[in-house]
């Protein structure tokens, strides 16, 4: 049995759910909808940036480091980390910290992805090989796929605390300061535009980045498997979720009906095929000779341990991103 | 000081290791040469091992009499290119022609493993258009089979190796590999960028018997190396490492040091017809004794093999054994292998990675315009120092004080070879000399000529590689006249007048006699022959074992194909290869 309340919410009246936990439920719910969660998706992209962080660290790590811009994803993902938490714990450092790393590590991330465009321009064949070299070189859209959760950060910096009253106006964003030099009609515009982010009301925008980032790791689960030519079949899985995945969330964005009903489904598939992902990425480690006992040599060698929780991530994306309510 | 500080270095073992990982505990079952056994097989190398791992998987008694040792990989072998010349048929044999051939190297295995302990582990599959060479092209020979009775074999081999190498082969019949690509080492960065400049489609790391992954008891290629120094890694495949092991698990034995000087025959009567009953051979004491069998396969690659059958010509079978047409000894055939050598100014230290990590098959097949039949394909090679210095006497005559210098600047050179067909000729030959190997058996002098044909293709190959070196960006170019493998003077062929063996290795004279190893091939492509010899060689089991229920020495039963046995290839074939943890 399913019912709407009175804002228009479905709400399980199932008796077997405890009455805490469905209301704790509902709680997480509203506030995701007005856009009352600053705390926690700070926290989280202050999280999942530190854990891309981890897998920049090894992967750039293998090439040696050999060029010093390799080390500006590493810090700036942890600087990611510091401004999350903080952003968490207070309010002020939500509103300054957390932006401008966020900012600053986007920027980064554009120019990391140049750098990996040009690493497979220079191998032997460069792009003429293209095939060979996205397999073999560098990670074309790993950059782009870090900076996702700058992205977040930078959402996060937008909305409105948890303990804001839901009855209170939603009050005024603060403007940040490069846009005081914009011409006065775009300014106005993007006020709207942020406020429709403070109040929840960007699913159609949040949709389109779910297709991007589900993408992003999508094309790197393809090229990836394909270089062991899909020896598992369970490897084609994150290709065909993705597949899935892409489609919802711009169908999402065509259709608030679609943003109900697949988006969730589909955001849900992404999220269990990741984590069962990340187990058998974590089975393949301890299957390399030497195991457990050669474990940095084995994580860094072996199947991408955070990859797949980076396309779980996607699916947490589009589950966000359904809850949300539409652009007015 | 009895024992040196931090403890003494550790014996090694008295396990007998098969590469890192791998080891077999030295019992073997030992049949005795008393009693017959269903197989006997002469030479256990490249297709004798499959055929031994294949034969005691069935259930079969079978005895594989090898020259050379049974190679303990962590003591025999070492990781440099002197201490390697062991691994190679070093004996007394005779070779000349016009074009005579470089023996006793790149073309030959003693011991277990044969000469994929030593090969570059390069597996390309033949083309479909390499099995009917004469009706396509009128030159050379058809196959008594076509590309799709070899397909399922090639495929089960290409697991069971595994080999690594791109998801898409582009050539011949399109395919891909269990495995994933290698990373590029200098040769194959110079291959590429060469090939991409002139706009020639290459494939890239691969396709090679050398795991890109961890696979059973086999780790990973970790690039050191060595490898046709016998990779001490054990991520090479040679038979002695993928199917040796499971055929001593399985009951068969191996009889290594054991030289075979002849086959033993019994005649029907007066006729010109018989059985063979087993073969004689020298012992590792060096006495002789012989041993029994339901059926013989002789496996010794393209010169033992007609050597043996010549030397156990009997009354009856004057010409040797299975020689009726005449042929046996004849179409032999090596591939051109030009090496053309080139000088950057950037480090290219061909030294590391695989030898064999990318290649270009784009010229393989005949183009009219270019004046000759059938082509050549371009692939990867990376002479340690002895070899760069002999090719650099050849090519650019270097010698004392500028040899030194060449020597000194080896880090700044790269190599890339031709793998040119050469077509069977009958005038390409070997035959029984005069002088005796140190058992008193005749050794073989082989005759070899280059034909037109030929030498219009390597002018042409020759160039072509030389083309795409300097579009590599080589400031020197310099090439070495060489050959490698060696195919042929056992051929295969449905017409008993113009051909040794039918198309499953059966002797067309004797029923109970086989030849399985790569003299059967009638041409070779310009594919490395090793996989082919070894999907041969499964097939060929196929047929023994479906053959053997109605009794060998009867002739073929039927000449239906047998069907593929999936069940019995090594264990991790099938399981995904998981790894076994130490």
């Amino acid at each position: 049995m399913k019912a709407h309340d009175k804002f228009g919410i479905v709400r399980s009246t199932i008796a077997d759910i405890p009455v805490d936990a469905e209301h704790a439920a509902h709680e997480i719910t509203v506030h995701i909808r007005e856009g009352r969660f600053q705390r926690s998706l700070a926290l989280i992209a202050g999280f999942t940036g530190g854990m891309s962080g981890l897998e920049v660290a090894y992967e750039h790590y293998k090439g040696s480091y050999s060029n010093a811009i390799m080390y500006t994803p590493v810090i700036l993902s942890q600087a990611l980390l510091i401004a999350g938490v903080s952003g968490a714990v207070s309010r002020r450092a939500a509103r300054t910290i957390l932006p401008t790393v966020s900012a600053i590590t986007l920027v980064d991330c554009a120019i990391g992805f140049g750098f990996h465009i040009r690493g497979i321009q220079r191998k032997p064949g460069g792009w003429r090989l293209p095939v060979f070299n996205i397999i073999m070189g560098p990670p074309l859209f790993a950059p782009l796929l870090f900076g996702m959760s700058a992205y977040l950060g930078l959402i996060a910096s937008f909305l409105r605390r948890e303990s804001a009253s839901r009855f209170a106006r939603p009050g005024r964003v603060p403007l940040p300061t490069v846009s005081r030099l914009l011409p006065a009609k775009v300014q106005r515009d993007e006020i709207i535009e942020l406020q429709e982010v403070r109040e929840g009301r960007f699913q159609k925008h949040l949709a389109l980045s779910t297709a991007f980032a589900t993408f992003f790791s999508g094309f790197e689960a393809l090229y990836s498997h394909y270089k062991n030519n899909f020896k598992y079949k369970i490897q084609w899985s994150p290709i065909i979720v993705a597949g899935l995945l892409i489609g919802a969330s711009l169908g999402a964005i065509w259709k608030p009906k679609v943003a109900k009903r697949l988006l969730p489904t589909a955001s849900a598939l992404a999220i269990a095929n990741g984590t069962i992902g990340f187990c058998y990425h974590a089975r393949g480690i301890t299957r390399r000779p030497g195991g457990t006992k050669r474990l940095l040599y084995n994580i860094i060698y072996g199947p991408p341990i955070l990859a797949p929780l980076l396309f779980a991530g996607c699916g947490f994306l589009g589950l966000l991103a359904s809850m949300f309510r539409r652009e007015r | 000081m009895k024992t040196p500080l931090f403890g003494a270095f550790g014996a090694p073992g008295p396990k007998h290791m098969l590469g890192a990982m791998q080891s077999i505990d030295g019992r073997m079952r030992k049949y005795g040469n008393q009693g017959e056994v269903d197989f006997c097989i002469v030479g256990v190398g490249s297709a004798g091992g499959v055929l031994l791992q294949r034969l005691a998987r069935a259930g079969f008694s079978v005895v594989g009499l090898e020259a050379g040792p049974l190679w303990d990989t962590e003591r025999d072998w070492v990781s440099d290119e002197a201490g390697s010349h062991k691994l190679y048929w070093n004996d007394l044999r005779i070779t000349g022609g016009e074009h005579p051939l470089t023996l006793g190297a790149n073309n030959s295995g003693k011991g277990v493993g044969g000469g994929s302990v030593h090969w570059a582990a390069f597996v390309p599959r033949l083309h479909p258009s390499d099995f009917r060479v004469y009706s396509e092209d009128g030159v050379g020979a058809d196959w008594p089979i076509c590309y799709e009775d070899l397909k399922p074999y090639y495929e089960l081999l290409e697991r069971e190796i595994p080999v690594s190498g791109p998801a898409y082969f582009p050539w011949g019949d399109p395919h891909g590999y269990p495995y994933g690509p290698h990373p590029m080492g200098g040769c194959g960065d110079i291959l590429i960028n060469g090939c991409t400049k002139l706009g020639i489609r290459v494939c890239i790391g691969g396709p090679v018997a050398i795991l890109a992954g961890s696979h059973g008891k086999r780790p990973h290629c970790i690039y050191r190396g060595y490898c046709i120094q016998g990779c001490k890694v054990g991520a090479k495949q040679s038979t002695l490492i993928s199917h040796v092991p499971n055929a001593l698990e399985h009951g068969a034995e191996i009889r290594d040091s054991c030289m075979v000087s002849r086959i033993n025959l019994a005649r029907n009567g007066s006729s010109k017809s018989g059985t063979v009953t087993g073969v004689t051979y020298f012992d590792s004491q060096g006495h002789e004794a012989e041993q029994k069998a339901k059926a013989v396969i002789v496996c010794g690659y393209a010169i033992e093999t007609p050597r043996l059958l010549l030397n156990s010509a009997c009354p009856g079978f004057e010409n040797g054994l299975a020689n009726s047409s005449g042929t046996l000894g004849k179409y032999l055939m090596a591939q051109a292998g030009n090496v053309v050598l080139g000088r950057f100014p950037e480090l290219i230290r061909m030294y590391k990675a695989p030898p064999a990590h990318a290649m270009t098959e784009e010229f393989y097949e005949t183009d009219t315009k270019r004046g000759f039949a059938r082509g050549f394909g371009i692939q990867t090679v990376g002479p340690l120092p002895i070899a760069f210095a002999r090719q650099m006497t050849i090519a650019k005559g270097a010698w004392g004080w500028g040899m030194r210098r060449v020597m000194m600047d080896y880090n700044h050179w790269g190599a890339i070879a031709l793998l040119g067909e050469i077509l069977p000729w009958p005038d390409n030959r070997l035959e029984l000399a005069a002088e005796k190997d140190k058992y008193g058996i005749p050794v073989t002098k082989v005759t070899f000529n280059l034909h037109d044909n030929d030498k219009k293709m390597i002018e042409y190959g020759k160039n072509k590689v030389m083309e795409v070196m300097s579009a590599a960006g080589a400031e020197e170019v310099v090439q070495e006249q060489r050959y490698a493998h060696l195919v042929g003077a056992a051929r295969m062929g449905s017409d008993p007048r113009t051909s040794v063996v039918d198309g499953f290795g059966r002797t067309h004279d004797i029923p109970n006699l086989f030849v399985c190893d790569g003299s059967v091939m009638p041409t070779q492509g310009s594919a490395n022959p090793g996989l082919t010899i070894q999907a041969l060689a499964a097939r060929t089991a196929d047929y023994l074992i479906a053959q053997s229920q109605f009794g060998l020495k009867k002739g073929a039963h039927s000449s239906e194909t047998p069907r593929i046995r999936y069940d019995l290839s090594p264990p991790d074939t099938w399981g995904k290869g998981v790894p076994h943890l130490k």
